[in-house]
């Protein structure tokens, strides 16, 4: 490499790539400060500081409300997800099933089509069958968003694993229940915590289906956020989106941490 | 053609169940299932087809109790193949597996009550020394108590107490594999299968295993059956070595038989060392000689195993062949031979030479302070007893 050349990697590079960082980032960073102001508009720098906004947040059932009704339905979607997505992605990888491409390509078929597709899709077939605005449609959509990513999680962890742990087991009498509890669970641990948290997160994000098959009692954190902007123009919104964007960076940094100690194995 | 012949179980020195063993076999040699009682594994024309592609062909094999037998061969021979099928991880296309007296051919693994070590140790990583030896027993529910006094008993005879705590991925190569071995013995089965086990140690440490897996087949009495594809580790450690070939058994007897009678030009290849000399039986001033491009050799009486006219193949081991050679001459082979180079391996030295018509000698003798030096290049006279020689059948095509 040219002296001139050097140069420019050394210090333009880090640049750009940092103003880039920055221009990605500042969108979300901004509504930080804002949800810190006082008052019935959005202020940016906010002239005094409070939690006024939270306050807001917090008292107002349709804001809460719809946080609790996020949370809940994370929280299912991700044991949902677990107990689906696990021995789905199990036997995926063990049992030697003919069509394993098929079924996998199928399971995995919603990272492919587009959201808005889906949302739509979903909404005439929950329709008819007079599911829309009830939480198990929510529940059920979600589940089918964050099922790959349990598998992707899960399968990760599996090629990690040595089939001859579960032979040795095979041969020392163990059951196969056994096995699957006592040799395969332990040593998933950490995939499974990390599919767990990124099926929660996408539930606790996920507008766009979520804005097709909801109504008003069962409206989700996001779809009352996005509402919100369109509708009222409250300020709370500020508030509401820190919130998640903290909440979502803290979940984002648990599922690191799980898979470092995955990688460390 | 030798490959289906059952063979008496060898005797053994070391070992006085195994002469029990081959009387029970001598008295009642025709009928195989005369020993039923006596034997670990009776294998009946077991075959396993991969995909149309035979991995083993009409294996019959039989093992005594306490005996250790192992399975060497190049691979691709079977050997794994006809272990797998034993510890019940594939089943077989046609034949039959009788363990311990029972059926075995389609029973599950996991009833099979087997033991086995594999090359990787297949310890588990989230369980402690400690858990992984008791998992055994676990798994036959027996008692707490009882499962701490047995670990630490095994502990104890691998001299690994202290590690008792400890994580797998904490220990050594060969203490792992030590640990493998203790949990196979803790829950003492008749049959103890061995995967290549010290493949992935070092040499120093794999001959330390080797006595290691020795003694304690000697204390416990177990029939082991051992994979290797070291002709060195199955001369070592083998009450009897079944040599395997293309999925078949190519030969089978005691460590000394293979190497000093092998019966085809792939056992003398395979086990140890050889000089071979591939030619054509003709009559000679008195009786056979072979002719072959070195020159024309008396043979060792050939028992009418090969008539007059007959392709075969002389093998003669290299240490069985003197350069320069001793003064009485009489009842030896002698030819001429060029020394291309000399190796010294520390306690013993090979020479290669090699004979006017082209064809490579290699001539192995003890390193002597006193040894005569020949330079590369000298002209010299090799020599064998013809009685050392081993007239076999020419490979087929």
């Amino acid at each position: 490499m040219t002296r001139p050349l050097r140069i420019a990697a050394v210090f333009f590079v880090p640049v750009v790539a940092w103003a880039c960082y920055l221009f990605l980032l500042l969108p979300s960073v901004i509504v930080f400060p804002i949800s810190f102001g006082t008052g019935g508009e959005f202020e940016f720098p906010p002239r005094a500081l409070s939690l006024g906004l939270y306050q807001q947040f917090f008292t107002d059932a349709a804001w809460w409300g719809a946080m609790m009704q996020s949370l809940m339905i994370a929280l299912m979607t991700a044991l949902a997800t677990t107990v689906l997505g696990l021995p789905a992605a199990y036997a995926l990888q063990r049992a030697r099933l003919s069509g394993a491409g098929l079924i996998n390509g199928f399971i995995m078929g919603p990272l492919l089509v587009p959201v808005i597709v889906l949302g739509l899709g979903l909404y005439l077939q929950f329709a008819p069958w007079n599911l829309l605005n009830r939480d198990i449609s929510l529940f059920l959509s979600h589940t089918m968003l964050a099922v790959p990513f349990m598998m992707i999680s899960v399968g990760a962890s599996l090629r990690h694993l040595d089939p001859t742990l579960e032979n040795a087991a095979l041969i020392m009498g163990a059951s196969k229940p056994a096995i699957f509890f006592k040799v395969v669970l332990p040593q998933l641990k950490a995939g499974i915590a990390a599919g767990a948290l990124f099926a929660f997160l996408i539930s606790f994000d996920e507008v766009i289906v979520a804005y097709f098959v909801t109504g008003p009692e069962t409206q989700t954190l996001p779809v009352k956020m996005y509402s919100a902007m369109r509708w009222e123009l409250s300020p709370v919104i500020a508030a509401a989106s820190t919130l998640v964007t903290v909440f979502s960076i803290l979940l984002a940094i648990g599922i690191m941490m799980l898979q470092r100690k995955e990688e460390q194995r | 053609m030798n490959a289906q012949v059952k063979r008496p179980v060898a005797p053994s020195a070391s070992s006085p169940l195994n002469k029990e063993q081959v009387l029970a076999h001598l008295a009642e040699p025709s009928t195989p299932n005369a020993a039923a009682g006596d034997a670990m594994i009776e294998v009946h024309g077991l075959s396993k087809l991969y995909n149309g592609v035979a991995a083993l062909s009409d294996v019959t094999l039989s093992v005594g109790k306490g005996e250790f037998v192992t399975l060497l061969g190049p691979s691709g021979s079977g050997k794994s193949t006809l272990l797998n099928l034993i510890s019940g991880m594939t089943t077989p296309t046609s034949g039959t597996i009788l363990i311990n007296g029972t059926d075995a051919t389609t029973l599950p693994t996991n009833q099979r009550g087997l033991g086995m070590v594999f090359q990787n140790y297949a310890l588990m990583p989230h369980m402690t020394v400690f858990q992984n030896i008791a998992f055994p027993l676990q798994v036959r529910k027996v008692g707490k108590d009882e499962i701490r006094q047995r670990v630490m008993d095994v502990l104890k005879l691998i001299q690994l107490e202290h590690v008792a705590a400890r994580r797998p991925r904490e220990l050594s190569g060969g203490q792992q594999q030590r640990i493998s071995l203790a949990r196979c013995i803790v829950y003492n089965p008749p049959l103890i299968l061995m995967d290549e086990p010290l493949g992935a140690l070092d040499k120093k440490l794999r001959e330390g295993m080797q006595l290691e897996i020795k003694r304690l087949h000697a204390d416990l009495g177990v029939t082991m059956l051992y994979v290797t594809h070291d002709q060195d580790e199955a001369l070592t450690m083998s009450d009897r070595i079944v040599l395997m070939r293309g999925g078949k058994i190519e030969q089978q007897g005691t460590p000394e038989t293979l190497y000093f009678k092998p019966e085809t030009v792939f056992s003398a290849d395979f086990i140890g060392s050889s000089n071979l000399f591939p030619g054509k039986l003709v009559e000679g001033e008195c009786g056979l000689v072979l002719r072959c491009a070195a020159g024309t050799f008396e043979v060792p009486g050939a028992e009418g195993a090969f008539p007059a006219g007959s392709t075969a193949v002389l093998l003669v081991r290299p240490e069985n062949i003197a350069v320069e050679t001793p003064g009485d001459a009489s009842g030896r082979q002698q030819i001429e031979a060029t020394l291309k180079d000399t190796v010294v391996l520390g306690g013993i030295v090979r020479h290669f030479l090699e004979t006017p018509a082209g064809e490579q000698i290699i001539a192995q003798e003890l390193n002597q302070p006193n040894r005569s030096r020949l330079m590369r290049g000298d002209a010299v006279k090799v020599s064998w007893r013809v009685a050392d020689g081993r007239l076999l059948p020419a490979e087929r095509a």
